[in-house]
């Protein structure tokens, strides 16, 4: 059932619910206004809700009780029991209707009209004069109003409640307890000697409490649908006031993701459909003009992706025009006009996060009031989320939300600095590295520390130069974290180190504690020993970083570096047989099947697997690794356009977007080298190598084989060594010397040794072999019988002239 | 007007707490401290799986940090706003029922327990200022605007 429809039928039974006293109340005393007042708030709210919802049948009956309510209320004649009565009919009958629309089913709408005539009956009953009462009643009042609806009807659908939050909460902040206590217990339990079965129990105890915070941790999941909900009347209503036609898709309302982080996400979400509608998609007359059809589309979906949610917003409108957004920025003095040409298209679109800008010519009502872009992207960073556009001028524009599954467990890096702990989310932080690092080089000037990192200059900044704590003496290189900015230019902050990684239940600081600006908030790790999750952006606002300036002076190369790490591609990540974790090109993938384990043959040392009565080499030792008693086995097919390669593999994993350059180059085997997906390092599979390393196939098989002749049978190195191989090569073999025979192939071997005198006169190609291996002389064009790359190569490619031909 | 409050000394002062702001009185572990903070942020402490927030009440009200007693130090819990906080006190003397109408305070009052010293009860003879919880975080946040 519909959210808002089943959030109605919830809302109006427990208002019903409530209302039960009411209705006891007022039938023993009919002029109560209080009472009468809160009827007349119930009919209301029904009334307005199922309007929005469409459901007629409610309307119409919450419309009647309201309108008599409202006279009611508005006369001071207190209202006779009859009435009375009859409201209550009809709010039985709402009951039974919410009981049906939950249950699925219909009621039968045979008398929704005579229980309203019947309100609308008693009421001028009550209101006439004697003297009236007996035409009145003279009007057929209809019979038999009683409840149709069906007792058996009840509850049969799966039965929910609704819960106050601050219950779930407290449930979620009992199980965090069991966390640590358990945490608590096993360092306890390590120091201690180890008792086998205390250890076996605590072990159940432990998956329990797993268990147990992983369905906690769902209740505070929501559908993505609530974040969409607001948006086609949004779009509706937008598109109607700016004079434009906009379909609307949407999909994947059916991915959840926590509650806290649908609330976070919806202003930057409500802000790109804004600008979607208002700047994005054009009027039906410039799209006509630009040959596009009337109606825009603006398409939002959701997808997850490991820990994250995928958000996008696709429009088919203009795009942006990144020369306007430049001259903009340029105008603003933001931007030397010098700097434009090292700048590489993305980051002149990157601009477009530059505060205050709006491209708009003029303020509309709707959006252009410079609240901008980057306060969406300062929003969406906030809770750990990356926004990334990608524009085609003229076809429109997408943008991208990646927004982590939830706010209250994060990823977080553990550091010490001046002596203390602290935490930072995972995805702050760009890179890690050692100040004696041979790339790194750190300058002082004035007191402004700069970090140069393989030629790139950064800001930096020792966090305990910020914390104003003395920098602890310390025996090791310090280390350097490359953190991102709102800025979108990183800066470099030092630590003493970085001690550990952990998931972090991160709860809101106090803010007296927040106000110091460079807190995001604060967690209790493991350890039990409560500690502050800073606030990468915090901390160079407080540093007064001029990260802000510092962009516009960025060099090519680190231009071009930023550009190079925002080009992305489609990457499968699996697990090998093996266990190791890698991701491959998707593209190369052309399905993932279940192959049975009896399809996988061994032979000459390589594996090879029949699948649709087909023979496809195989990558790898399936045998070695097959868990015990599997009886199929997941394969990737591959495909490089031509040949095909089947690659077992434990499980497939998920589809991630790839750098395109990697962290470390490490080629080895298959393997190309590393890059780091969500924080995690994970080989990536050299396409070439993979398909490079893989046997030929046998020829191609489309159209028939061509048909090589060779002249001499009699010969024993002809019929045993020759053919054969051709054979195995596919092509078909004519054996003869004779001319007519000769016409019939498409090629002809001869050995040099018995050239038959005939062959000048067909036209058929003629290839020599000799057994010398090397050449008579400069005008032997003959192939020693021996070269079985020239061999093949020679008659392929008389092939090939054939197929021209 | 009686009442459940809760005794204790703050900077040396004795000072009446009521019962129905306290959630409870804790014996402090370890502190983290929190750098970059005014000084009365004594640090967080762990309460279970809650962070509490510690002030230092006598750092507060008279500048100066609260002087170690020992390794016993405790706190009152309490929530404000959505927060948990810890405030820190010399030390904890009971907790009785006042039958006694709370009094204005009377006599020159010392400037720094100005925006604090709501009233003064007392109690066998001896006079204790009321002080509420929330001015230790309301008179911060003026503390930080000005």
């Amino acid at each position: 059932m519909d959210e808002l429809l089943s959030e109605f039928i919830a809302e109006t039974q427990e208002s019903l619910e409530a209302l039960a006293n009411v209705v006891v109340a007022l039938e023993t005393d009919p002029s109560d206004r209080k009472l009468l007042d809160e009827l007349f708030r119930f009919f209301h709210t029904v009334k307005g809700s199922c309007g929005f919802l469409h459901l007629p049948r409610f309307e119409r009956l919450s419309h009647a009780a309201e309108d008599v309510l409202s006279d009611i209320r508005a006369s001071d004649v207190p209202p006779d029991a009859a009435t009375i009565s009859a409201v209550l009919a009809v709010m039985d009958r709402i009951a039974e209707l919410c009981e049906a629309v939950a249950s699925g089913q219909s009621l039968p709408d045979t008398n929704d009209d005579q229980l309203i005539e019947a309100l609308h009956h008693c009421y001028r009953m009550a209101l006439a004069t004697p003297s009236e009462h007996a035409s009145i009643a003279a009007e057929a009042l209809p019979a038999n109003v009683v409840a149709i609806g069906d007792p058996s009807l009840k509850a049969s659908t799966s039965r929910t409640i609704r819960l106050p939050l601050s219950l779930i909460d407290q449930l979620m902040n009992g199980v965090s307890d069991m966390v640590l206590a358990r945490n608590e217990m096993s360092r306890k339990m390590r120091v201690s000697d180890i008792n086998t079965e205390l250890e076996s129990s605590f072990e159940r105890l432990s998956s329990c409490i797993a268990d147990m915070r992983d369905t906690i941790s769902k209740t505070r999941m929501q559908r993505v649908d609530r974040l969409f909900m607001a948006v086609p009347r949004m779009v509706r209503d937008l598109s109607r006031e700016l004079g434009k036609t906009i379909n609307l898709t949407i999909e994947g309302g059916d991915v959840e993701m926590d509650r806290e982080m649908v609330e976070m996400v919806i202003d930057p979400l409500t802000h790109i459909v804004r600008n979607s509608v208002d700047h994005g998609i054009e009027t039906p007359e410039q799209r006509r003009a630009a040959g596009k059809p009337e109606a825009g589309n603006l398409r939002l979906f959701a997808r997850q992706a490991g820990s994250q949610i995928v958000i996008e917003v696709a429009d088919d409108g203009r795009g942006i025009d990144v020369d306007a957004v430049v001259a903009k920025v340029i105008a603003a003095g933001g931007l030397q006009a010098k700097d434009l040409a090292n700048m590489s298209e993305q980051a002149k679109l990157d601009l477009i996060f530059t505060p205050g800008l709006t491209t708009a010519s003029q303020v509309t009502a709707v959006s252009g009031r410079g609240v901008g872009m980057d306060i969406v992207r300062a929003n969406i960073e906030r809770i750990g989320g990356v926004i990334s556009l990608d524009n085609a001028p003229g076809q429109g524009l997408t943008i991208t939300m990646r927004v982590p599954l939830t706010l209250t467990i994060i990823p977080g890096l553990l550091l010490s600095a001046g002596g203390l702990s602290f935490a930072i989310p995972r995805s702050a932080i760009v890179e890690i590295l050692r100040d004696n690092n041979p790339t790194v080089s750190i300058n002082q000037i004035g007191g402004a520390l700069t970090a140069t990192i393989r030629g790139v200059r950064y800001s930096m900044i020792d966090l305990e130069s910020v914390i104003g704590l003395p920098i602890a003496e310390h025996t090791g290189p310090r280390t350097l974290m490359v953190v991102r900015s709102a800025s979108g230019k990183p800066y470099i902050l030092g630590v003493s180190q970085v001690e550990n990684h952990e998931e972090l239940v991160i709860r809101p600081a106090a803010p007296i504690v927040m106000a110091a600006g460079i807190y995001a908030g604060m967690t209790l790790p493991d350890n039990g020993q409560p500690m502050l999750l800073l606030d990468a952006d915090g901390i160079a606002k407080a540093a007064e970083l001029p990260l802000v300036a510092d962009m516009v002076e960025t060099t090519t190369e680190s231009a071009d570096e930023a550009a190079k790490s925002r080009h992305y591609y489609a990457g499968l990540r699996f697990i090998e047989l093996t266990g190791e974790e890698r991701v491959i090109r998707l593209s190369l993938v052309e399905r993932v099947e279940d192959v049975p384990i009896g399809a996988f043959d061994d032979k000459a040392g390589r594996t090879y697997v029949v699948i649709e009565g087909r023979i496809i080499p195989c990558v790898g030792d399936v045998n070695a690794h097959l868990a015990h008693g599997a009886s199929e086995i997941t394969c990737m097919r591959l495909r490089d356009g031509r040949r095909e390669l089947c690659y077992p593999v434990r499980s497939v994993v998920d589809i991630d977007d790839v750098p395109v350059e990697l962290d470390l180059v490490a080629s080895r085997g298959i393997v190309a080298g590393v890059v780091l997906i969500n924080g995690r390092h994970i080989e990536v599979i050299d396409g070439f190598a993979l398909f490079a390393s893989a046997p030929e196939p046998a020829a191609e098989n489309d159209g028939s084989p061509a048909r090589c002749v060779i002249a001499d049978k009699e010969d024993s190195w002809n019929r045993e060594i020759l053919a054969p191989l051709l054979l195995q090569a596919g092509y078909e073999i004519i054996w003869g010397g004779e001319a007519d025979t000769v016409r019939s192939g498409d090629v002809v071997l001869v050995t040099s040794e018995h050239m038959p005198d005939d062959l000048a006169a067909v036209p058929t190609p003629v290839i020599r072999l000799r057994s010398d291996s090397s050449p008579v002389g400069p005008d032997d064009a003959s192939i020693y019988r021996y070269d079985r790359a020239r061999l093949l190569d020679a008659i392929s490619s008389v092939g090939e002239r054939r197929s021209v031909a | 007007m009686s009442g459940l409050y809760l005794f204790a000394r703050i900077a040396g002062t004795p000072v009446a707490i009521c019962t129905d702001e306290i959630e409870a009185v804790v014996r402090l572990q370890e502190l983290s401290p929190v750098p970059g903070v005014p000084s009365h942020v004594a640090g967080l402490s762990a309460l279970r799986s809650r962070v509490l927030t510690i002030l230092d009440a006598a750092a507060l009200i008279t500048g100066q940090p609260i002087t170690e007693s020992g390794s016993e130090r405790y706190a009152i819990v309490c929530g404000i706003s959505g927060h948990s906080y810890g405030i820190l006190v010399d030390r904890v003397d009971d907790i009785r029922a006042v039958s006694a109408s709370p009094m204005p305070v009377s006599g020159k009052l010392a400037p720094e327990w100005i925006p604090y010293a709501s009233g003064v009860i007392e109690d066998e003879g001896q006079p204790y200022f009321i002080v509420q919880l929330v001015s230790f975080l309301d008179n911060n946040a003026a503390m930080q605007a000005a």
